[in-house]
């Protein structure tokens, strides 16, 4: 059995953690705390951490004593500076409260790239992961801002990300608002709808990698397709139904664009992939399946292929590293004009400020 | 021939049967008599001595037939046919008095024998020698009870009068020794004159206690007596049964009648009623209670006494019962009481389960599910309270 940590950092992580709790309970019911039980399928343990008491009051289905306060006044007001100062502050408290919790084969680390807590805290986070716990895995799943949120919040992703990637982690999964936002018309549902797209596919990709399998996938094969290409990714999901219970139709399904948490054309930009099938047999055409993994061998390096026999309908998560990443050169593009204008309108303000001054630079007060 | 014969002894049977009726065909005639009156046919004479009682139509009636062969003196009840000397049927007299008018009169039928003649009425005043001018004691004897029970008191009067006209002397009244039902106790023999003049009477009254049950026959009182020749006469009462019942006693029932099981450590009630189904007052009701085993039900106000409880009276008390150990308890109740002169015992008993304690598995089967889901739910909502 994997022992696996999900830490859910800042504002964002702590709701895709509340998400990942709730979906454990079984994800029908607001009350379903009180009357189930959370059904993970490791032993998972879950933390919340974030410097803004009130976020963590947000939280309804993860246990207080999975919310981790760092105390910081109230959040870091996005400041990436702010936050590192913070984490480093109490790096022991948090690093103690992990280090109860037992040993772990691998950590998932839900974070947004351009919050406060978030984005300065995770990079640290992970450092201080691989440090302590030396046979880790660990896998953040970074979310990417909405572009017109500030020129903060994009800057705070370019730096934020570039740090995620510089740190020894097992690669990075990518999850985009600006590109989920199509889910719904509300942002506030947006984010709830995002935030559950990121818990089930977790949920079912710790699920698989702990399953016997008819066709084996691991922890190992799970580590080999995130050092793929740059180390990037993403995952798709799709669900057959009755109306359509073909498990080719649920393959193909998983890896268009929509069914992605992040733009990407799978069959011309994915490096190598895990492709994991879950059903009941008599849905599962073993001929099918190969002749899809086929095509998508065709573009993808490698393509891991993992079955696992349970009742239903085919459901198919498909996990892959991209060998290109047009959307984030965009993204740094975008934070480079952001920081630019930013920059430049401090200096105008200065200036201004200063020919202001300037008025006055020979005079004395007179009363 | 033979025929000629039959009808022959035929004719001359009826001839002698006809005959006979003839020769023994009674008659009678009614008289209105005063006291003192007398009717006289062929030797007998029948005279009215005293209308004793008009309420009760009892008329005292004297039949004597020259000769002595007959002197009786009898009270009649109105209605009924006496005989005397055998009755009108067999050649003597049947008197039967059919009316009273007074104290003083009354009408009187004589059945006789056609044959004896014509029957004649004597006034006291025009009779040369009748009753009028001697002396006619009546004497009666009476119960102040006819229907006494073993042990109850009885007064006897003994009452002497003399009806007569003339002067009464030599009263001697002869009663019969004590009878084997009843002891006398005082007053015995009743003493009455010696003389009576003419309308005078005297009494005596004796007191006998019934000692025995039965019917008994209590027979006449005899009363002798002269007149001024120094003729002895005596006369006595009717004899007359009483019946004895037997002995008057208290008879107490008790019932105990417990208000149910009790549980472990509460109170319940035990009612106790007392009835005299007897004839009797019952004296001095003293009940002790007693409860086996001893020590695991207590028992308050459950012996009790009474001065007296009368006949068809009943009490009731209720005592207060706790059960201090589970189990089967007996009450049982001596009662004992007097009826005036011995003693005497009743019991009764019950028995009263005190249960075992009584847990109410039923409502924690209810409340455990409740307080288990509370206390799941508070549980929960502390773990999830931030």
């Amino acid at each position: 059995m994997l022992n696996v940590l999900m830490l859910g950092v800042g504002q964002c992580g702590n709701r895709i953690l509340d998400a990942i709790n709730k979906e454990a309970f079984g994800g029908a019911s607001r009350l379903s705390k009180y009357y189930s039980r959370q059904k993970f399928p490791s032993r998972v343990e879950t933390i919340a951490i974030n410097t803004a008491i009130n976020d963590l009051k947000e939280l309804r289905f993860t246990t207080a004593k999975d919310r981790l306060h760092v105390p910081n006044l109230h959040g870091v007001g996005a400041n990436r500076n702010v936050g590192k100062q913070g984490f480093w502050d109490n790096r022991e408290m948090i690093m103690e409260e992990i280090e109860k919790r037992g040993d772990f084969d691998v950590a998932f680390v839900m974070t947004s790239t351009s919050g406060g807590t978030g984005s300065s805290f995770s990079p640290l986070l992970i450092h201080e992961l691989k440090e302590r716990y030396k046979n880790i895995s660990v896998i953040p799943i970074a979310v990417l801002p909405f572009r017109e949120e500030g020129s903060i919040y994009l800057q705070n992703a370019a730096f934020s990300l570039r740090e995620l990637m510089e740190v020894d982690a097992e690669g990075l999964i990518l999850a985009d608002n600006q590109y989920l936002k199509r889910c719904s018309g509300d942002i506030a549902t947006a984010y709830d709808k995002i935030n559950t797209m990121i818990a089930q596919r977790t949920l079912f990709l710790i699920e698989s990698l702990d399953s016997e399998m008819l066709s084996v996938t691991d922890l190992g094969d799970f580590k080999t397709v995130m050092s793929g290409g740059l180390r990037m990714g993403t995952m798709g999901f799709s669900q057959a139904d009755r109306k359509n219970p073909s498990v080719k139709s649920a393959i193909q399904n998983s890896l268009k664009p929509g069914s992605l948490l992040y733009p990407a054309n799978v069959y011309d930009e994915a490096a190598r992939a895990m492709v994991i099938i879950q059903g009941s047999r008599e849905y599962l055409d073993v001929d099918e399946i190969t002749k899809e993994i086929e095509k998508l061998c065709a573009g993808a390096g490698h393509v891991f292929k993992g079955l696992v026999i349970k009742k239903g309908y085919p459901k198919v998560l498909t996990l892959f590293t991209l060998a290109s990443v047009p959307e984030i050169e965009t993204l740094y593009a975008q934070a480079a004009r952001a920081i630019h204008e930013e920059k430049d309108r401090k200096q105008r303000a200065k200036k201004q400020l200063s020919d202001a001054f300037a008025h006055i630079e020979d005079l004395e007060e007179i009363y | 021939m033979r025929l000629t014969y039959l009808m022959v002894l035929i004719v001359v049977i009826l001839t002698s049967s006809q005959a006979k009726d003839s020769n023994n065909e009674v008659t009678f005639s009614d008289f209105t008599l005063y006291t003192g009156d007398s009717v006289e046919i062929a030797s007998y004479t029948i005279q009215l001595v005293e209308v004793q009682s008009v309420r009760d139509g009892i008329v005292v009636i004297r039949a004597t037939k020259s000769g002595g062969a007959l002197d009786e003196q009898r009270a009649l009840l109105q209605n009924n046919a006496n005989s005397f000397d055998g009755g009108s049927e067999n050649g003597g007299l049947t008197v039967t008095i059919t009316d009273i008018f007074d104290d003083q009169s009354a009408k009187v039928r004589v059945e006789y024998p056609k044959d004896m003649g014509i029957p004649r009425k004597q006034t006291a005043e025009s009779g040369s020698k009748g009753p009028g001018s001697q002396p006619v004691l009546a004497v009666e004897k009476s119960f102040d009870n006819d229907n006494p029970s073993v042990g109850s008191e009885v007064k006897v009067t003994v009452m002497v009068k003399n009806i007569g006209g003339g002067l009464a002397e030599d009263i001697v009244v002869d009663d019969q020794p004590p009878l084997a039902n009843f002891v006398y106790i005082a007053g015995y023999p009743p003493k009455i004159k010696s003389q009576l003049d003419p309308g005078e009477s005297d009494s005596a009254i004796y007191v006998i206690d019934a000692v025995k049950e039965g019917t008994v026959k209590v027979p006449p009182i005899e009363v002798r007596y002269s007149d001024s020749k120094k003729n002895t006469k005596s006369n006595e009462s009717a004899p007359f049964n009483v019946v004895i019942a037997p002995k008057s006693m208290p008879d107490l029932d008790i019932k105990l009648n417990p208000s149910g099981s009790i549980p472990l450590g509460q109170a319940g009630r035990l009612n106790v009623s007392l009835y005299n189904s007897g004839k009797a007052t019952a004296y001095k009701v003293e009940i002790k209670s007693e409860i086996e085993p001893s020590g695991g039900l207590d028992a308050t106000d459950l012996d009790k006494s009474y001065f007296e409880i009368d006949p068809g009276a009943m009490e009731s008390y209720s005592a207060e019962l706790t059960g201090r150990s589970s189990g089967e308890y007996t009450v049982n109740l001596k009662v004992s009481y007097q009826d005036g002169n011995d003693v005497l015992l009743k019991e009764g008993s019950t028995t009263i389960v005190v249960l075992e304690r009584e847990y109410k598995y039923l409502y924690y089967l209810l409340i455990l599910p409740l307080l288990a889901v509370s206390a799941w739910l508070i549980k929960r909502y502390k773990e999830y309270k931030y």
